[in-house]
């Protein structure tokens, strides 16, 4: 009963770091791809639709990307220090 | 062959040596001259690095099969991409697994070092017959194309040949339970659920992005995740190897340091992995990649950024999942998770079915292969199960031959079977 009950509060904590990272991320990656395509990601009343990204379309993919890069080398250092980082 | 000297004492002549057993003195029940147990550790040590190697190449669908399947990178790319990486990876890992097995079996102390009782061979051969059932469970699930967890076909072999050396002592079945069963029925749900949202919300934002840049932005998104998939891949799972050979040193006594890993152990298990990843298990990729999903790269970024988080996460969090069940998780839930996406789901329960059977079957290989090594005894014993094992290896690779699925046809239409309508009728597969 105890295995199932650790079980449970594991599994309950790698789903929502699952969420917030393995949902999350490539949100803000399409979030990055749609403000570098149309410009139009954080103001709704924006240009139409163009080829060239706007400054506003492109300040927002930098940021998205940006925070996606650091997400990565996040990655990286947990899979070579994880076990000191976390135990 | 021998004859009875004594009540309590058996000769046995084999190959002009002359061993000694005593049933007075149980204390050494495998007595062998050091030249036999140098044998048994290199045979041990060899059978390890192809155990990693079948290791890497079963596992290279985990990361690049999406990869493949959407043409985010050409084939031959996608595999020697995850091999530089996997390869970097091992070499990346800076903790010793060296307590690996003392989550499921008793051959080991709290602090990794070989039960005094079964120091020497008796442990070495345990681990030897482990490593045939892990390595003929990946050569089989290979040739039927299933995607099948590598660690626990090592588990089940050294449990099997545990419960043969040590009767269900050996075992400690609270960790199977824990490390074992629970994740392998989780890992494809949480797995499937997170790629399932991400999937889900990435068509919702990028609706507005054109079709055509979207399939390409997807495309670096997805190598990108993909290659944090494998380079913790080569970490993780090349780390077990390097722990399975260095208990083996210290079993035969060239070793002694319980916090260290010799350099040319980790240099053999990195490249052994990454030219097992680079070889490519195209029968696996070719099922994860257009068996499961017809996936397109956003669904392919989703999956694989589920896997790098999952993977990444769980074993920090107390429950280490399979990479290769949360791998397949992601990929079914990013067809659940686009509307309108075929997934097929005979396919997914072939899977699943393997991966039940997957414990019992390595652990039944382990137990024979332990009978057959400890009846015989010695290093012919080992020898003898050895050459079984390169005969099976052999046996299946000429099996996969009568419908080879390589570089060239991985992503052919797929038509109710792992087998390219191009090739032979399909019937040799199940």
């Amino acid at each position: 009963m105890e295995i199932l009950t650790k079980s449970f509060v594991a599994l309950w904590q790698v789903l929502a770091v699952g969420l917030l990272l393995g949902a999350g991320l490539p949100a803000l990656f399409a979030l990055g791809l749609r403000s570098l395509s149309s410009g139009r990601v954080v103001v709704t009343e924006g240009p139409a639709p163009q080829s060239k990204a706007s400054a506003l379309g492109l300040t927002g993919a930098v940021v998205c990307f940006a925070i996606l890069g650091l997400a990565v080398a996040f990655g990286i250092i947990v899979i070579i220090f994880g076990k000191q980082l976390f135990g | 062959m021998y004859t009875w000297i004594a009540t309590d004492e058996l000769w046995m002549n084999l190959a002009g040596r002359t061993f000694r057993w005593s049933t007075a003195q149980p204390t050494l029940p495998h007595a062998c001259n050091v030249t036999e147990a140098f044998f048994i550790l290199a045979v041990v040590i060899v059978t390890a690095l192809a155990f990693d190697f079948t290791n890497g190449f079963h596992d290279t669908g985990n990361a690049m099969a999406t990869s493949i399947a959407t043409g985010a990178l050409r084939p031959k790319v996608a595999v020697a991409l995850s091999a530089v990486l996997n390869l970097v990876g091992a070499f990346l890992s800076i903790e010793v697994a060296l307590t690996v097995s003392n989550k499921v079996v008793n051959i080991q102390g709290a602090d990794g070092s070989p039960v005094t009782a079964l120091m020497g061979v008796p442990i070495l051969t345990i681990v030897f017959a482990g490593l045939v059932g892990g390595i003929l469970w990946n050569l089989a699930t290979w040739l039927l194309g299933l995607p099948s967890s590598s660690s626990h076909a090592l588990f089940g072999g050294l449990i099997g040949a545990a419960i043969a050396a040590l009767g269900t002592d050996g075992v400690k079945w609270d960790g199977v339970i824990s490390s074992i069963v629970i994740p392998a029925v989780a890992a494809p749900i949480v797995a499937g659920l997170v790629a399932a949202v991400g999937t889900w919300l990435i068509y919702r934002i990028a609706a507005t992005v054109p079709d055509q840049r979207r399939e390409q932005g997807f495309r670096w998104g997805q190598i990108g995740s993909a290659s944090l998939v494998s380079l913790a891949h080569g970490t993780n799972d090349a780390q077990k190897t390097m722990g399975v050979i260095t208990l083996a040193l210290i079993a035969y006594g060239s070793w002694t340091d319980l916090h260290a890993v010799p350099f040319w152990v980790k240099g053999a298990c990195a490249v052994a992995i990454a030219a097992g990843t680079y070889v490519g298990g195209w029968r696996v990729i070719r099922t994860l990649g257009k068996g499961l999903v017809e996936i397109a790269s956003p669904q392919g970024m989703a999956a694989e950024a589920s896997s790098a988080a999952i993977i990444l996460s769980s074993s920090h969090l107390g429950m280490a999942l399979s990479t290769t069940h949360v791998a397949t998780g992601s990929i079914l839930g990013s067809g659940v998770g686009r509307k309108g996406a075929a997934v097929r789901w005979a396919v997914a329960g072939r899977m699943v079915v393997a991966w039940v059977i997957t414990l019992p079957a390595a652990a039944l290989v382990g137990a024979l292969c332990w009978f057959l090594a400890d009846t015989i005894s010695g290093a012919l014993g080992v020898a003898v199960v050895f050459v079984i094992l390169l005969a099976a290896a052999v046996a299946i690779f000429q099996h996969s031959r009568k419908a080879p699925i390589d570089a060239a046809n991985v992503n052919d239409e797929w038509q109710d079977g792992l087998a390219p309508a191009t090739t032979e009728p399909a019937k040799v597969l199940v």
